[in-house]
């Protein structure tokens, strides 16, 4: 007989062991997958929260007086913008700071109003991680105006309107948002270099730290250190809030991946390997016959490991799919900045599918050497 | 066929020794129908494992066909078991959720099954009385159809020799006689036997009658 058909014959058998089998590993299953989805989801979250936020480092010319920086809400020195194309070149998967924007940012009057002018360079990101940009993209010859300017000018999107000498389109729907982005026109940086007079020059790169670093370390004297190395020309001010968001999140992954995941696995080995052994003590007569008819160890240990790959499985399968399931029902509730971003990982899927069968084995391996090493003379004098 | 010298089966237990066979010689020639006869605890079940590759004796040797059954490796045991001994217990034995064909094909060796193999399982439920029940469970069959199911299981791989430990003991004197006829046919067919039992069922069919007690052959 084949061994499969042996095994799924007890199985149908014991209904009660194997079920309970399945249903500690589909737990185990269930939580590895949900507490992955949302832990993604909530990396997700937390770099879209901050995203909206702003970036949270801010190069400046490192001869810039901080309180007028701060008075002002921006650098009255300027640098060279080939300054940011130098950064830009030094940007890999291992320094700590990525998405970096050059700004140029003035005040400025327009009939009469004071206003904030500022020119946005492109994106500069890691080359292949393929983000999307941040911050918006200004098409050419358009610009984006704050509510109150709005307001003021009476322009609305797709009026025309000047900035000095140069004619605009506005491109965007001004919205009232409560921050000097209401007084603001976002331009691209070569037009408000054009219009400032500073061509070549911008007074800020904005950059975002990335969430590599650990706990025990300080990311803002590492983040001086790489930056500094690079351009010396520059102070670097980080915006601790945005920061310390990232870092909290950060450590709830890792506290998830140190602590949740090790337990689940722990108490699932434990409580399949309890149920083998539950097993091979129903199984002893069996085994003492399998040995008389003349079976060998391996036919025996394959028993129950193939039993336990088996139930492994079928608890990959079922709990991929619940687990999926519950995060795809559920999450949106609990992320609704993100919901459309929750989203199931077949890649993880199908690794747990492969993985359980052998973790499932692994903790069925003693009780199959305890099956194997049974005297079947003590089991078949029994009565 | 089968020869036993000087084997003796010490049991350790909680400090005390147990000598469930001491110095038991004997043989039985290729054909015979040999009844081993002795009380309760006399060493019967541990003559019967031990002639059947299944507990090493402490001391003194089994010969199988000539080789020393303790010197062969545990896999060459198994092998030898499985294509010319069978066994039949008072317990039965089966297992119990697989049914009766799957109890009677769990004899054949290797990893799959030839046709060969399932019409002479059919064929050995049907000479049994058990071809109805093919698809039944061990768990529904009466105590005599149980025991002879394990004959049909013990019978599968055409073995040399038939290993009975009471085989009737738990059965009625009519499904006795039944279980003793069928080994008494595989007998006649050219088989050896051999069985142990402290009742009489299978006197009549027995070649030579051994006495067992405390371990120890009596002489006749
Ligand atoms: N594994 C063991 N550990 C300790 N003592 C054992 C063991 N197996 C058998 N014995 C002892 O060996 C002696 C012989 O046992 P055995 O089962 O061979 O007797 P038996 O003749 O088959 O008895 P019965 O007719 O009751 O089946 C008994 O005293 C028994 O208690
Ligand atoms: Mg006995």
């Amino acid at each position: 007989m084949s061994i499969w058909s042996h095994i799924f014959r007890e199985i149908g058998f014991r209904k009660i062991n194997a079920l309970f089998s399945l249903l500690g590993l589909t737990l185990a299953v269930t939580v590895v997958v949900a507490s992955q989805l949302l832990a993604e989801a909530d990396e997700r979250e937390t770099r879209r929260v901050t995203r909206d936020m702003g970036f949270n480092l801010r190069l400046i010319p490192a001869e810039t007086d901080l309180g007028q920086f701060y008075r002002d809400g921006f650098s009255r020195h300027a640098m060279d913008s080939a300054m940011l194309d130098r950064l830009a070149t030094h940007l890999t998967n291992n320094v700590s700071f990525n998405h970096l924007v050059g700004s140029l940012r003035r005040e400025y009057t327009i009939n009469g109003q004071d206003i904030l002018l500022v020119g946005l360079s492109e994106t500069y990101v890691v080359p292949g991680q393929g983000k999307k940009s941040m911050g918006f993209d200004i098409k050419k010859n358009t610009i984006h105006i704050g509510s109150e300017i709005a307001r003021m000018q009476e322009k609305k999107r797709d009026d025309t309107m000047h900035v000095g000498v140069r004619q605009f389109t506005v491109a965007n729907d001004p919205i009232e948002t409560g921050t000097p982005d209401d007084i603001t026109i976002f331009a691209r940086l070569e037009d408000a270099q054009a219009v400032l007079g500073l061509a070549g020059k911008i007074n800020e790169i904005e950059a975002i730290d990335c969430l590599c670093l650990t706990a025990d370390q300080d990311p803002l004297a590492i983040l001086r250190k790489e930056i500094g190395g690079i351009l010396p020309e520059v102070q670097v001010v980080q915006k601790r809030t945005l920061a310390d968001a990232r870092a909290k999140q950060r450590q709830t992954r890792e506290k998830v991946n140190q602590f949740v995941l090790p337990s689940v696995m722990v108490a699932s080995v434990v409580w399949v390997a309890l149920l083998a052994v539950l097993n091979v003590r129903d199984r002893r007569q069996e085994i003492g016959v399998l040995r008389a008819l003349g079976k060998g160890g391996g036919r025996i240990a394959g028993l129950f490991l193939g039993k336990a790959a088996l139930l492994g499985l079928a608890a990959a399968t079922v709990g991929a799919v619940l687990g999926t399931w519950a995060v795809l029902e559920f999450g949106p509730s609990l992320f609704p900045v993100t919901k459309k971003a929750i989203q199931a990982n077949p890649t993880l899927a199908w690794q747990l599918v492969v993985a359980t069968p052998v973790f499932a084995a692994f903790a069925s391996f003693i009780p199959a050497m305890l099956a194997v090493s049974h005297d079947p003379a003590e089991t078949l004098r029994e009565d | 066929m089968i020869r036993c010298d000087e084997v003796t089966k010490k049991f350790r237990k909680n400090g005390s020794e147990v000598t469930s066979l001491d110095r038991f010689s004997a043989e039985v020639v290729e054909g015979e129908f040999v009844a081993v006869h002795g009380p309760s605890g006399s060493g019967k079940t541990t003559l019967l494992l031990t002639l059947g590759g299944m507990q090493r004796p402490s001391a003194g040797t089994v010969q199988f066909g000539g080789r020393n059954l303790y010197a062969l490796s545990p896999a060459d045991r198994a092998r030898l078991r499985s294509s010319e001994i069978g066994f039949v217990f008072q317990m039965f034995h089966l297992v119990p959720y697989l049914d009766l064909l799957g109890n009677v094909l769990l004899a054949a060796p290797g990893k799959k099954l030839g046709q060969a193999q399932r019409q002479r399982a059919a064929a050995l439920l049907d000479e049994l009385g058990l071809a109805k029940r093919a698809t039944h469970r061990p768990g529904e069959l009466s105590a005599g159809e149980r025991q002879r199911l394990a004959v049909a299981r013990a019978l599968l791989n055409r073995p040399k020799l038939i290993l009975a430990d009471e085989p009737t003991g738990n059965l009625d004197p009519e499904n006795a006689a039944e279980v003793i006829r069928h080994l008494a046919e595989f007998h006649r067919a050219g088989g050896t036997v051999v069985l142990v039992t402290h009742g009489s069922a299978a006197d009549t069919q027995a070649d030579r009658i051994l006495r067992l007690e405390q371990g120890r052959l009596l002489a006749n």
